[in-house]
């Protein structure tokens, strides 16, 4: 009978392989218990499933944005400022899929591992979120962008910080509008367009072509052209908006000449313009405090000679995100590093659960400091000279680059702005996009402006 | 005062593990300390050179193998010489197919020879005289291990029993899970009652094993669906009468081996019945359903297939060929095919592979079965590509959280994440309304409700009794019961884990019932059925009752009572 016992051993080699499963089963779910329980399928945290213990979410100063009274989740008293930070903090429903009261709505309910949603309500609390935004901020650029949908979105360029994140169109998270779903005027309503959204990225592309050339030969910043108004690629005209004359780069970034980019461009090759592309945050997303950004493309694969030529002028099928522009935008503030944004400065939990969404995408080296050095001043020097200091903002000393993007359905332009402020203890960068408005200069900086402005006040910049 | 209820409830889930950890301790512990030491029951001494050889075990093979189990270096003996085996009426040696033959006393054996102390018995040159093992070496008994009450095991299953009811009827606000739990715990002593008084049974360590399981199962049925509950409560009643027959009908090996051909052919009937009359349930062509009865014959077909593969020593030395279990293992595993039962198809085959390796000890037929079954899968795909869209989900079900193939998973997932340690509480979790969460996903069920700390303990009760039933190879009667246990604790262990590990999507989701909690009345009752197996393999289990004895330990009685029931010759 020994042999009979020696040829069980395949028997306990299952059971060994049964409980080496049931290990891996716990490790798995000790480690991913956090983000199972709050995927937005969990019945338990549906609706408004969960808010009934939430704990409180706050500004950067401490201003309550949300918390839970009686069982009821209430909201900042001030109706703009709910609307404001509406896409940031969420409502009550989990529609909004980027809003923290989705992504953390199992850790302001009180999800811990040990009990998991299983806590008695006499003794749960929800842990407290503490965000970098400044519900004030919000407000000023909420009301800057009025009617117009779009994005505006501000962080801090050396500590990663997001001061203002706000996306329209939105609606007031305690009376949501009945006709969300059928009304036009809530399109996209449930996006967060700021970092959610992606659009032709227009003018504001050709500092991604100008650090390109400038890394490939820091010469090119010198090489002058002759701007008739427009240049022949492959047959077809690529026109400006104006007759530029003799310029070099900076002149062509501060007239925003189509005509020299585009010659550039194909000057420079598709390899170059699709590696510079994606060192500057195209064709991947970005991750951080557990919210996926958007994807960013540049794809030029299939592009003929005078659509490759327009890509880098922002046009043909170039999509980007504000929250990418905002990123590579800090890099040229930084000396070509980007910066990661981050929305969360604490969570405190009564069981001090620890909540790994510590998965923030690395900064990036997106130019060298020499290129980003250059280009910065050659935006400084669009500012100064093109918009005007003083038209941009009261209080800081910005460099910026507008961009107005044709699109494909025959509506008007989307209008953009991006750029940085210079100021040490104001240190932002920024991005704004506005559908349809037309004009970077006359749409996009004002709004920018005035939430610039709403910084430098809240700072006590000014 | 209005969180009463809610601190009862949760004060109870908290307990709740505890009390089943010790259960399941107690039983396991139990069961170790009353496995019998290996001491000699006879010994042989070598005429020649008055070597003494300890006779271990029920059945042993006698030969010049290195593996026999008293092995002789006489270059006349045969590698499998013969086989001395041990039962109810004496000791008997058989000859299996030896060169020289056997001889007892100078006659040459034919068939099964009864031996007695004092009897020569003769391989090749070599003469081996029958001694009682107390005049020749020591057989002094290490020191006693501790074993717990049999009754005090069951109560602590019954506590926790009490605790789940109790957690049931404050949750839900009604007493719906109140009878079919006091009817459960009935049974449970009632079913003491009977063993103990009627068929002088001593040891309940399975049993309690098998009930905590059950009750688990039962209440968590009882606290969505009344129904289910009693369904599955006579399911365990029917269970506990299959496992009472079983033992009944297994006690003499040899009985169980003049009727193999008749159980094979019982087995392919199962199956074959089922694939003419059968109906679709869900995609497997595997119910007969007779009136309000439906029934899942496969689940019994799992019973008697372990009754054809698992045999006794001697026959096993004289006959090597598997060919006829292995025809029946490919026309069972075909027929499950047929059905699209893929998941008891797989079951089975592991099985057989577990069974004919234990029987046969030969890599190569393991091999060629594998490689036969991955062809058999590969022409299947080829014909059939749709099934391989059942598993495609497999690995990456996150990304089909709203269609078909992952869309149990992920739910199962999220709420087993819900429940933390102690759940969220019985009928208080969501997955409850997910089609087949009372069966196929039913671990992450007791993970969201009743914790995972429960479900975790559920999965090592089963794999317990596995590590039991290996444990006790050597110890039992038969090498029947030792391939007969092992592979229904496989078969537990394996279905086990395709359960809880489909639904985690650590393996494809296949669709099958975790033994014992799983509802599903045919599937608790085989269940029971492979318990009688793994409890044959206990030596316990038959050791003769001495009504006489008054007033010692149960554990002394039941040293004496295998001591003693071995009839003096």
């Amino acid at each position: 009978m020994r042999k009979t016992r020696f040829r069980s051993f395949p028997v306990l080699m299952i059971t060994i392989a049964f409980f080496a499963g049931l290990i891996y089963f716990i490790i798995n779910l000790a480690a991913h218990s956090a983000e199972w329980a709050s995927m937005p399928y969990n019945g338990h945290l549906s609706d408004s499933g969960g808010l009934e213990t939430a704990g409180m979410i706050t500004d950067r100063n401490g201003v309550v944005l949300a918390k839970t009274e009686n069982g009821k989740r209430i909201y900042n008293e001030d109706e703009d400022i709910r609307r404001a930070c509406l896409h940031v903090v969420g409502d009550n429903s989990v529609n909004i899929s980027t809003a923290i009261q989705t992504i953390y709505r199992s850790e302001l309910s009180g999800y811990n591992f040990v009990l998991g949603l299983g806590t008695p309500d006499f003794i749960k609390e929800g842990a407290d979120i503490k965000l970098t935004i400044d519900s004030e901020v919000q407000k000023a650029a909420y009301l800057a962008l009025g009617d117009y949908k779009g994005a505006v979105m501000v962080y801090n360029y050396k500590t990663g910080e997001i001061i203002c994140m706000v996306s329209t169109p939105t609606y007031d998270p305690e009376n949501v509008p009945e006709d969300i779903e059928t009304n036009d005027a809530y399109e996209g309503a449930y996006i967060n367009r700021a970092i959610s959204a992606a659009y032709p990225p227009g003018s504001t592309f050709k500092l991604i072509t100008a650090s390109a050339a400038l890394e490939k030969d820091k010469n090119y910043a010198n090489r002058e052209y002759d701007c008739i108004g427009y240049t022949e690629i492959g047959g077809k005209a690529i026109n400006c908006y104006s007759v530029s004359g003799h310029i070099d780069m900076t002149g062509a970034i501060t007239d925003s000449c189509n005509a020299y980019f585009a010659e550039l461009t194909v000057d420079l090759g598709k390899d170059i313009m699709q590696k510079q592309a994606e060192k500057m945050g195209f064709n991947s997303s970005w991750r951080f405090d557990g919210i996926e950004t958007v994807n960013s493309t540049y794809d030029i694969s299939k592009a003929d000679e005078n659509s490759f030529a327009w890509s880098g002028v922002g046009q043909y099928t170039v999509l980007e995100s504000p929250v990418n522009m905002a990123i590579r935008s800090s890099a040229i503030a930084n000396g070509g590093k980007s910066v990661t944004p981050k929305l969360i400065t604490e969570i405190s939990s009564v069981f001090g659960g620890a909540f790994n969404h510590d998965d923030s995408s690395p900064s990036k080296t997106m130019m060298s400091r020499e290129t980003a050095d250059t280009i910065a001043d050659m935006m400084d020097y669009t500012v100064e000279n093109e918009y005007g200091k003083g038209y941009f903002s009261k209080y800081l000393d910005v460099c910026a680059k507008t961009g107005t993007a044709e699109v494909s359905d025959d509506g008007l332009a989307h209008a953009w702005v991006t750029g940085f402020t210079k100021d040490e203890d104001c240190p932002l960068a920024f991005a704004v996009v506005v559908e349809h408005g037309n004009s970077g200069y006359q749409v996009a900086i004002p709004i920018a402006g005035a939430t610039l402005d709403a910084v430098a006040e809240s700072f006590g910049v000014n | 005062m209005e969180h009463i209820a809610e601190i009862a409830s949760f004060v109870i889930r908290i307990a709740e593990p505890l009390l089943a950890l010790t259960a399941i301790i107690m039983a396991f512990y139990s069961l170790r300390a009353g496995r019998r030491d290996e001491h000699a029951l006879i010994t042989l001494e070598n005429e020649a050179d008055h070597v003494i050889y300890s006779v271990l075990y029920w059945e042993n093979s006698i030969g010049r193998s290195r593996s026999s189990d008293i092995r002789l270096s006489d270059p006349t003996v045969s590698r499998d010489h013969a086989v001395l085996l041990r039962r109810n009426d004496g000791w008997f040696v058989t000859d299996t197919g030896s060169k020289s033959g056997v001889f007892v006393n100078g006659e040459k054996t034919v068939g099964r020879h009864q031996v007695a102390v004092g009897d020569t018995i003769t391989c090749g040159t070599t003469s081996l005289v029958l001694r009682r093992a107390s005049d020749t070496v020591s057989t002094e008994q290490r020191h006693e291990k501790k074993m717990f009450p049999q009754g005090v095991i069951l109560s602590f299953v019954t506590l926790y029993t009490i605790l789940l009811i109790l957690q049931a009827v404050i949750n839900m606000g009604n007493t719906d899970a109140l009878i079919p739990g006091v009817v459960f715990i009935a049974v449970i002593w009632i079913y003491y009652g009977i063993s103990r008084a009627a068929f002088k049974r001593l040891n309940f360590e399975l049993e309690s094993v098998a009930f905590f399981l059950s009750g688990t199962g039962i209440i968590l049925a009882a606290s969505h669906d009344s129904r289910q509950a009693y369904m599955q409560l006579g399911a365990m009643v029917l269970g506990l009468c299959i496992y009472s027959f079983l033992l009944w009908f297994i006690e003499i090996p040899d009985r169980v081996m003049k009727w193999n051909v008749a159980i094979s052919i019982l087995t392919l009937l199962l199956l074959a019945s089922t694939l003419v009359i059968g109906k679709s349930v869900n995609g497997a062509k595997n119910w007969i359903i007779i009136g309000p009865l439906s029934v899942q014959p496969s689940e019994f077909a799992k019973i008697a297939y372990i009754f054809v593969g698992a045999s006794t020593l001697d026959v096993l030395q004289t006959k090597k060929s598997l060919a006829a279990f292995i025809t029946v293992s490919a026309a069972s595993v075909g027929c499950l095919v047929l059905m699209s039962d893929f998941g008891t198809a797989v079951i089975f085959f592991v099985t057989f592979l577990i069974i004919a390796f234990m029987r046969s000890g030969d890599i190569k037929t393991v091999v060629l079965a594998i490689t036969a079954a991955v062809l058999g899968v590969l022409t299947v795909l080829s014909v059939k590509p749709y099934i391989a869209e059942r598993f495609e989900a497999w690995g990456h079900v996150w990304d089909y959280a709203d269609v078909a193939g992952g869309y149990q998973q992920v739910r199962s997932l999220i709420y087993s994440a819900s429940g933390g340690l102690f759940g969220v509480g019985l009928s208080k979790g969501c997955l409850q309304y997910v089609f087949a969460s009372e069966n196929d996903l039913v671990f992450c069920l007791m993970c969201e409700e009743i914790g995972c700390i429960i479900a975790l303990l559920c999965a090592l009760a089963i794999g317990g009794l596995m590590l039991y039933a290996r444990a006790v190879t050597t110890r039992s009667r038969s090498t029947f019961y030792s391939i007969a246990a092992c592979s229904a604790g496989g078969l537990l262990v394996f279905q086990a884990a395709l359960n809880i590990f489909g639904v985690t999507d650590i393996l494809p989701l296949t669709g099958v019932t975790l033994p014992f909690v799983s509802y599903g009345g045919t599937s608790m009752a085989a269940c029971w059925g492979m318990l009688a197996f793994i409890k044959s393999a206990d030596e316990r289990t038959y050791a003769r009752h001495k009504p006489k004895q008054k007033k010692i330990s149960v554990r002394t009685r039941q040293k004496q009572k295998y001591d003693e029931d071995f009839v003096e010759i």
